[in-house]
């Protein structure tokens, strides 16, 4: 019982202090600014999470997302719309919008 | 109008788990943003308002139609990509999920001064904030000849409904082998590909049920959008059909005649078995009626969206001046998050960001073969100027147009669930 409460202990340690870490990576991040530049990737990307021609990207791991991104940015991903986007993201933005977008469903 | 009040007040409370962080406006009112037109700039203005703002604001949305017809995606309805239900659309997901108020009526006119919309039932509803994103009307007397009963005759078909399915059933009961004569309006107008996209969604029809018809575009213009590429896809997919006849060689079209169908210009007259005349466009009419407009348009503030002419009134869409972007539903979806934005914050107080704004337009010019072109705009104190862009290339491989196509599927159904849920 001991070793079981101890294990938890240890697991629940271990995750939060890799949250922490991911939440601390992404310089700048705000939520609500995520939020509210979410705006422009929804016109195309659905809210509600449907993948259909353009990819889901509700609930999107951060490093995925930001990989993504950059990706686009150096133009070693093909899709002109996205390089546009990608492209006048900075830091700030790109952090805010992964870590929003990784919050939702 | 009591009960418009009562009904909003319920609807908010059950939007609304934060009621309790309302801010202490006097009286405990809370700020009414009225919104007429529920296309792309007023669904989107009404959603992201009521959604960002949790309740601290009433959000009214007046739209006559209860079930709306998107403009775009309406040629693909003419090239039988999709049938014609697929592009309605209601607002219950407005009301249930964010206590949008919808009043299904007409809206008149615009009393500024007491902050007031007068609507066609003879009542009326104030605002603190009024969105006006009402479209277009068109000019039918900017061609000579062309009226709202040639309409009938010759659809134009650049408001959905039922003038694209009238277009539809004359494309499609056309005589073997005749000619379809289309104008394309002069600059500016909605949506800048769309005649072009157009012709070629008929051309698809006609290749398949009558192959040797002609189309001939006797344009107003000199030039076109994305004019390179849907010429090497006309040659491509419908060679010797389509004739492009810019104003500079036809000279201007000097009168049409619904009844013989024909066309008169200075090179010659041409004889139509079927058309589509598209005429020069200006802002709807509440607009007009609102004190917002200078000339045919509405002058925005660039930042906000805001009227030049009243800082309480926000003008999206096609009916304002929003250069350097185009006039299409994805600029006004951009434009209305602008302005949501901007209006909660000085309702509520809560954060304004700077403001940036995108657009892109999608054709389909054949089967699987889509184009695009777009561009990412910032405010200045002059106009929302563009920053960069991009446009489909001529000579590209079928898997990168069909990916463009598909790439448009899923912008329709983002956008319309953007709009609508």
């Amino acid at each position: 019982m001991k070793s079981k409460l101890f294990v938890l202990l240890l697991s629940i340690l271990f995750y939060s202090s890799k949250i922490n870490a991911e939440q601390k990576d992404l310089v700048g991040a705000d939520i609500e600014y995520g939020q509210h530049l979410s705006g422009e990737c929804v016109t195309c990307h659905n809210a509600s999470g449907l993948n259909n021609g353009i990819p889901k990207i509700t609930g999107i791991k951060t490093e995925v997302f930001i990989k993504a991104i950059l990706a686009y940015k150096s133009k070693q991903r093909d899709n002109a719309t996205m390089q546009m986007i990608a492209n006048r993201l900075g830091e700030e933005e790109i952090n805010s919008l992964a870590l929003y977008l990784s919050k939702i469903k | 109008m009591a009960k418009i009040t009562r009904r909003s007040f319920v609807g908010i409370m059950a939007a609304s788990t934060t009621a309790l962080s309302m801010p202490s406006i006097a009286f405990g009112a809370i700020p009414r943003v009225v919104v007429i037109g529920g296309g792309a700039g007023g669904a989107t203005a009404a959603k992201y308002i009521a959604k960002d703002s949790k309740g601290a604001i009433d959000v009214t949305l007046i739209e006559a139609s209860k079930r709306y017809y998107t403009c775009f995606f309406s040629n693909l309805y003419l090239g039988d990509f999709r049938n014609y239900g697929s592009i309605g659309h209601n607002y219950y997901g407005l009301a249930v999920n964010h206590g949008v108020n919808m009043v299904h009526e007409w809206a008149l006119s615009v009393n500024g001064a007491e902050k007031k919309v007068n609507l066609g039932s003879g009542t009326s509803i104030s605002y603190d904030k009024l969105v006006i994103s009402p479209g277009i009307d068109l000019k039918f007397d900017s061609v000579n000849g062309y009226s709202a009963e040639a309409q009938s005759v010759m659809p134009h078909a650049w408001k959905s409904g039922t003038q694209v399915q009238l277009l539809k059933s004359q494309v499609k009961g056309m005589k073997k082998g005749g000619t379809f004569v289309m104008v394309p309006p002069p600059n500016p107008y909605r949506c800048p590909p769309g005649p072009y996209e157009r012709v070629s969604m008929i051309a698809h029809q006609f290749t398949k049920t009558n192959p040797t018809a002609k189309i001939i575009i006797l344009d107003t213009k000199n030039k076109f959008s994305k004019q390179g590429l849907f010429m090497e896809a006309w040659q491509k997919y419908y060679p010797g059909m389509i004739e492009w006849i810019n104003a500079e060689t036809h000279g201007g079209i000097k009168n049409i005649n619904a009844s013989t169908m024909e066309f008169e210009t200075d090179l010659d007259t041409f004889k139509a078995d079927a058309a589509s005349v598209i005429p020069a466009q200006k802002a709807g009419a509440i607009a007009m009626n609102s004190g917002v407009n200078n000339g045919d348009w509405c002058p925005i503030v660039p930042a906000s969206m805001q009227s030049q002419a009243d800082e309480n009134i926000y003008v999206l869409g096609d009916a304002s001046i929003a250069k350097s972007m185009p006039k299409s539903g994805f600029s006004a979806n951009s434009q209305a998050k602008v302005a949501s934005n901007h209006i909660r914050g000085s309702l509520t107080g809560s954060k304004v960001f700077t403001p940036r704004f995108a657009n892109t337009c999608w054709s389909l010019v054949a089967t699987n073969d889509g184009i695009k072109v777009g561009a990412s705009y910032k405010a200045t104190a002059e106009k929302i100027d563009k920053t960069s862009g991009f446009v489909s290339k001529t000579g590209e491989d079928n898997s990168l147009r069909k990916a463009t196509y598909d790439e448009s599927l899923g912008w329709y159904a983002g956008i319309t669930s953007d709009m609508f849920s």
